[in-house]
């Protein structure tokens, strides 16, 4: 039996047996290559649900969405999983009101090509789960080389901020990230106003600096934020980065040991120190 | 007319309010001499500086932030340098990754009995400073 076929399956034994309110998952939309996220909560609806390399949105985003209906069923490949044990240690969900349909991802396709954050994906497979929905998936990740360790640090401001002068600063990236839960996020606390509201080079790279601060720890790589992006700005530039400062820092990885705290919530006293006088 | 067109750094200094104020405070009532440079902003503990507060000085024409804590272990709060440790490193490596050139941005651990340490940790953060020239990158255009 195939993916789709057993996820259905499941999703309507988990909906008659009424273990779950609802389940959420994709389902096709009217254009073809892009899916939508579903939420479905009567056994007769799940032949919408679909998987397949079009799904590109992580749906712990809208876990947090859907969370106070009761327990919920969730499909989720490896970064969904890593999102939804973020918001676990942080305390955002309980883990008995979720009910994890682990599924293998061979990566998410934008256009003909496989998105950039799924090229170097190491976690294709959900690293929590209740069941898993097929196979596990292996491939080997690329590595994505970013060109600034062949310019000048003056050279690579100048490409950095040609790059973020586009940003419109509509926070479709943060919309879309299931890690930016904030009630009130720093761009739009006005009293007092942390970063300027206005798309101005110096307002826009502090702003970028900044949610790639906040995700310090906790961005799980998924992309949803760089396919999110209406001016194409390569946001997982500063994710990667971010991502491998703690990585060599810390030795964290954002999400893959629900045990494990974000890298930014503790410490150790011998962290290493040798930018600081 | 060369004297006046001769480059003077504005710094910004954020000192915790129990080890380097005290040591800032200790420099200057042992009248030990540093340049005048540093604008001195006094917080209850290292921790207290968010990242913004480094990158809003550099946005609105600061050419240098100081930011000082207690040594590790020494925290009025217990444990609030060593958080804040891991919130510069991030820090420092992503100003470094965008390029920005490093001495802008300067972390010191000073105690409230080291006043020598903060008056030489201030001429050399000045001179580093002086160096790298008027901020240029950050600047928010007015």
């Amino acid at each position: 039996m195939d993916k789709v076929a057993r996820l259905r399956e499941r999703a309507k034994e988990l909906l008659e047996k009424q273990e779950v309110v609802g389940v959420l998952g994709y389902r096709a939309s009217s254009r073809p290559g892009i899916s939508q996220v579903a939420f479905i909560t009567r056994p007769e609806e799940v032949d919408r649900l679909i998987f397949d390399s079009a799904c590109s949105q992580n749906l712990a985003n809208y876990l947090l969405k859907v969370k106070d209906k009761g327990k919920v069923a969730v499909v989720a490949r490896g970064c969904d999983s890593r999102s939804i044990v973020v918001l676990l240690q942080e305390k955002q969900i309980e883990r008995e009101k979720v009910y994890i349909l682990g599924v293998g991802c061979e990566g998410v396709v934008v256009q003909g090509e496989k998105s950039v954050a799924c090229r170097s994906c190491r976690y294709p497979n959900p690293v929590i789960y209740d069941e898993m929905v097929g196979e596990e998936v292996h491939f080997e990740p690329e590595t994505v080389e970013d060109e600034f360790d062949r310019l000048t640090p003056d050279e690579w401001w100048e490409v950095l901020s040609a790059e973020v002068a586009r940003c419109i600063r509509c926070y479709a990236c943060r919309q879309v990230c299931p890690n930016c839960y904030c009630p009130v996020c720093f761009v739009d606390a006005s009293m007092p106003a942390l970063v300027g509201k206005t798309h101005n080079v110096s307002d826009n790279i502090v702003f970028h600096i900044m949610r790639a601060l906040h995700m310090a720890g906790r961005c799980v790589e998924c992309g949803a934020c760089h396919r999110a992006c209406p001016m194409g700005i390569d946001l997982m530039r500063f994710n990667r980065q971010v991502a491998k400062i703690v990585r060599e820092r810390f030795g964290l990885v954002a999400g893959a040991k629900p045990d494990e705290m974000p890298a930014l919530t503790i410490f150790k006293p011998d962290d290493p120190q040798e930018f600081i006088r | 007319m060369a004297e006046s067109s001769k480059f003077e750094p504005k710094i910004v200094a954020f000192l915790c309010n129990w080890c380097s104020y005290a040591g800032a405070d200790l420099a200057g009532i042992s009248r030990m001499q540093y340049p005048p440079n540093v604008r001195v902003l006094r917080v209850p503990c290292s921790a207290r500086v968010d990242p913004f507060f480094i990158l809003q000085a550099l946005q609105q024409g600061a050419d240098g932030v100081l930011v000082s804590g207690c040594h590790p272990g020494d925290c009025h709060y217990l444990t609030g340098n060593y958080v804040a440790r891991r919130r510069f490193a991030v820090l420092h490596d992503l100003l470094q990754f965008c390029g920005l050139e490093p001495g802008r941005v300067t972390f010191a651990w000073v105690s409230a009995s080291e006043g020598e340490r903060f008056a030489q940790l201030v001429r050399e953060v000045t001179d580093n400073v002086r160096q790298l020239g008027p901020n240029r990158k950050l600047i928010k255009e007015q």
